[in-house]
């Protein structure tokens, strides 16, 4: 018996706001546009959107279920499913640990870039000015202001990861205003995060439809939006493509973190969960297709400028060559000239060849970024070239932000929602003593990402933190749901909540279709890393300007397996200490099944 | 003596010429009027060539104090379409003898300024090969304006979270007064077997067990 009812969303509509906000996140923005310049354009939506009918909204479906039937975080709602399922829970609840240190790092960053966007110049417009002011610093002379505002004002990189520096005093500045502003959301629990969502949920929408028209009227922008559309269909026939679809699907939903289940397990009973996952996962959907029509019309406008900005300098390479006068040669027919005059003059031509580059407009588009890099570099890039680009610059960060932030609200729900079922803890403490305690110690070990090799740190954590663990929870979640738990069971559970059976459209993906894809994605990364050899990482590089590959030290490869181990152990470690348990007690273990 | 004569005359601007043109100590000028100024842009004629030479002079003038230097010091030649010569800076005291470099190169950065705003033109379309551009210093700010903008931030957040806290620990406050004020007048009114019943929550009434909602577990 509980002393207060457990608190509850003041209506489905912040339910389901608070799970757009959570799934509508940076992957939508940064991933999904990379991925469908790689395979294919247009013709990647097919594996996508089939992916989402397959495992997407199942899954998506199946977590809602849960947590609103059992009304417990994600610890003792698989408790209940199974006494020896524990395990499955706690290691939801460890890789969402994992992913709020190092999610809210970027967060930082997105701080970072806006408080400086505030500023008459942006600072990664132009290269800072030497010592003796003859030249531009060295190291923004061999990349581009853009990529040294990143690399060394922003995260002041080493170059490896075993140099450790000191803390970077503005980042660790920021990563605290974030955290404190996570508390500040989530300090009532749901009470406090249901008014937040209304925000966070909504204004990303209105930044992405003000870019959208910005984007589609820049100069070039039509170029990308066109090479983005074209569908090149011979990638379908590519398996890459349909895994990074399937993978896609299902990390940009959220599943397996126990967030769904934490946001569910504040619905009332009868909620429809099942007309919200539908709508859910096509909303989230449809942003990632709605960021990237604004993605690409700012890489064609970027692919333009550089474009037209090569183009520009062989022309003044060629008339400063050959004392020319200025209007000889103009921007359209400079590749004309540079072949009449390598046929005329051709010993002063070959003084000047080695400074010859090929401009295409093409090889401009083709440069495909993802990540951080698309989301700092490229994107700031493009900005410093608008008009008005401070306001063009706080926008853009203030999205990124909001977008970090309603992630963050569901990966912190995810923990301390099991936590605040724990009798022991809410005895002594208050939700709120609770709460600040999870964030303090996110905070205290977030500072590591915030040192001089933090990035790298950063990047362990992004590829093998949440990846192969949150498949295998997964999987084990659907094959738990409906052969241990029960079908049968599930769909009365269902009927009891809902009024209606699901239909034969769910029955068959939660029992077949789902756990052959997942079971067949776990096995595929598996062998990729077995295959890949030694894991390498992007070390930047001073003085070259640009990033080398790099193997991890003989720590960092101990320390990612460890990552991998931990979350994965959790489920058939507490099964075993539930199975010894009960041994002990004398309990025969016959008396709890129900089937 | 005739002969004598016309080499006098021609002798100079012969010498000028090739003081200009094998010396060392010259330096490379390239003008991009047409990417500088657009539409604003000027042509380029002697009149223009005038005005180039008598800022040079001035800058020459200025480096060295001394109020001779005039725009004969001044030798111009390899004259191209691009728009780009070569220059040489004559000494006022010996006509054939030639300012070095290093001079040159100083007044042409002290000056630069003025000599670009004599042309409407900037650092990048007025190039003198061989002399780096000054370029402006950076601006140093007695506060970053970054942490202006990240205090007022904070502020405003940790206003809200004492906020929070605040009206959190008076609502608690009020609940555990309510609670004393009541359990007061409930002592009277509801006894069953004996027992004061406020230890359970009066505030809904009494609990009875037979109707427990409570079994998150249900056996079917």
């Amino acid at each position: 018996m509980s002393k207060e009812a457990r608190p509850s969303w003041d209506s489905p509509m912040q339910f389901v706001l608070a799970c757009v906000s959570y799934a509508v996140g940076l992957g939508n923005v940064w991933r999904f546009p990379y991925l469908c310049q790689m395979h294919g354009g247009g013709g990647f939506l097919i594996p996508y959107l089939l992916m989402l009918f397959l495992e997407g909204i199942p899954l998506f479906c199946m977590e809602l279920a849960i947590g609103q039937k059992m009304r417990l975080g994600s610890i003792g709602a698989w408790t209940a499913i199974s006494p020896y399922l524990g395990g499955l829970g706690i290691a939801s609840v460890v890789t969402s640990m994992y992913l709020c240190l190092y999610y809210n790092v970027i967060n930082a960053w997105s701080f970072w870039y806006l408080f400086h966007s505030f500023q008459s110049v942006l600072p990664w417009a132009e290269c800072p000015v030497n010592a003796n002011r003859t030249g531009y610093l060295e190291e923004c002379e061999v990349a581009s202001p853009t990529q040294y505002f990143f690399y060394r004002e922003t995260l002041n990189i080493s170059s490896s990861i075993d140099e450790n520096g000191g803390l970077h005093m503005g980042q660790a500045l920021c990563l605290l205003l974030a955290w404190i502003i996570v508390y500040l959301f989530i300090v009532r629990g749901v009470k406090s995060t249901g008014m937040v969502v209304y925000f966070t949920a909504t204004f990303p929408y209105v930044v992405l439809f003000i870019y959208l028209i910005r984007g589609v009227t820049l100069h070039g922008a039509w170029n990308g939006v066109k090479y983005m559309f074209t569908p090149k269909l011979e990638q379908l026939a590519n398996p890459q493509t349909w895994i990074n679809a399937a993978t896609q699907i299902f990390f940009s939903l959220g599943l397996g973190f126990g967030s769904l289940i934490a946001f569910s397990s504040y619905n009332h009973h009868n909620n429809d969960f099942e007309k919200q996952a539908v709508v859910i996962s096509l909303i989230n959907s449809g942003t990632s297709v709605f960021a990237s029509v604004v993605t690409f019309s700012i890489y064609g406008f970027k692919a333009t400028f550089n474009y037209e900005s090569c183009l520009e300098r062989m022309r003044l390479l060629c008339l400063n060559a050959f004392d020319l006068s200025e209007e000889s040669i103009s921007a359209e027919n400079v590749t004309a000239w540079i072949s009449h005059l390598n046929i005329t003059h051709p010993e002063r031509f070959a003084a000047i060849a080695s400074k010859i580059e090929h401009c295409s407009l093409e090889a401009e588009l083709d440069t495909a970024v993802e990540g951080t890099g698309l989301a700092f570099i490229v994107y700031s890039e493009a900005i410093k070239n608008m008009p008005l680009s401070q306001l063009w610059s706080v926008l853009y960060f203030i999205m990124l932000l909001l977008l970090g932030m309603g992630s963050m609200l569901g990966n912190v729900t995810a923990i301390i929602t099991p936590l605040a079922d724990i009798k022991l803890l809410t005895r002594f403490l208050s939700s709120e003593s609770i709460n600040g305690l999870v964030c303090l110690l996110c905070l205290l070990l977030g500072f590591g990402f915030t040192s001089r090799s933090g990035s790298y740190w950063f990047t362990i954590f992004n590829e093998y933190a949440a990846t192969l663990s949150l498949l295998f929870i997964v999987f084990i979640e659907v094959i738990s749901v409906c052969y241990i738990y029960g079908l049968r069971r599930f769909e009365r559970d269902i009927e009891d909540m809902l009024g209606h059976r699901p239909n034969w459209y769910w029955k068959v993906m939660w029992a077949v279709v789902s756990p052959l894809l997942l079971f067949s994605l776990f096995i595929f990364y598996i062998i990729n890393y077995i295959q890949g050899g030694t894991p390498t990482y992007q070390a930047w590089d001073k003085d070259l300007g640009r990033s080398v590959v790099k193997e991890y030290p003989v720590y960092g490869q101990v320390f990612i397996a460890l990552l991998l181990l931990s979350a994965l152990s959790c489920v058939p470690l507490a099964a075993l200490h539930s199975v010894c348990r009960r041994k002990q007690r004398g309990t025969p273990i016959r008396e709890h099944r129900h089937a | 003596m005739l002969a004598g004569v016309l080499l006098l005359i021609f002798l100079p601007p012969l010498v000028a010429k090739d003081l200009c043109k094998d010396s060392q100590d010259g330096f490379k000028v390239r003008l991009s009027i047409k990417t500088g100024l657009g539409d604003d842009a000027y042509e380029w004629n002697e009149s223009e060539m005038f005005l180039f030479r008598s800022t040079l002079a001035y800058a020459m003038r200025k480096h060295s104090n001394q109020d001779t230097y005039t725009i004969d010091n001044i030798l111009v030649c390899n004259d191209t379409q691009r728009v780009s010569f070569v220059f040489v800076v004559t000494s006022t005291d010996d006509p054939d003898q030639l300012i070095p470099k290093e001079q040159v190169e100083l007044a042409v950065r002290q000056n630069k300024h003025r000599i670009n705003n004599a042309f409407l033109l900037s650092d990048m379309t007025l190039e003198f090969m061989g002399i780096p551009p000054t370029l402006s210093a950076p601006i140093i700010y007695d506060t970053e304006p970054w942490l202006i903008v990240f205090g007022v931030v904070i502020g405003a957040v940790a206003v809200g979270i004492v906020a929070l806290l605040m009206s959190t620990v008076s609502k608690k406050r009020r609940a555990k007064e309510k609670a004393a004020g009541l359990s007061e007048e409930d002592e009277g009114i509801v006894k069953e077997n004996g027992t004061a019943l406020s230890s359970l929550g009066r505030k809904e009434g009494v609990y009875n067990q037979a109707f427990s909602n409570d079994d998150r577990f249900t056996k079917l």
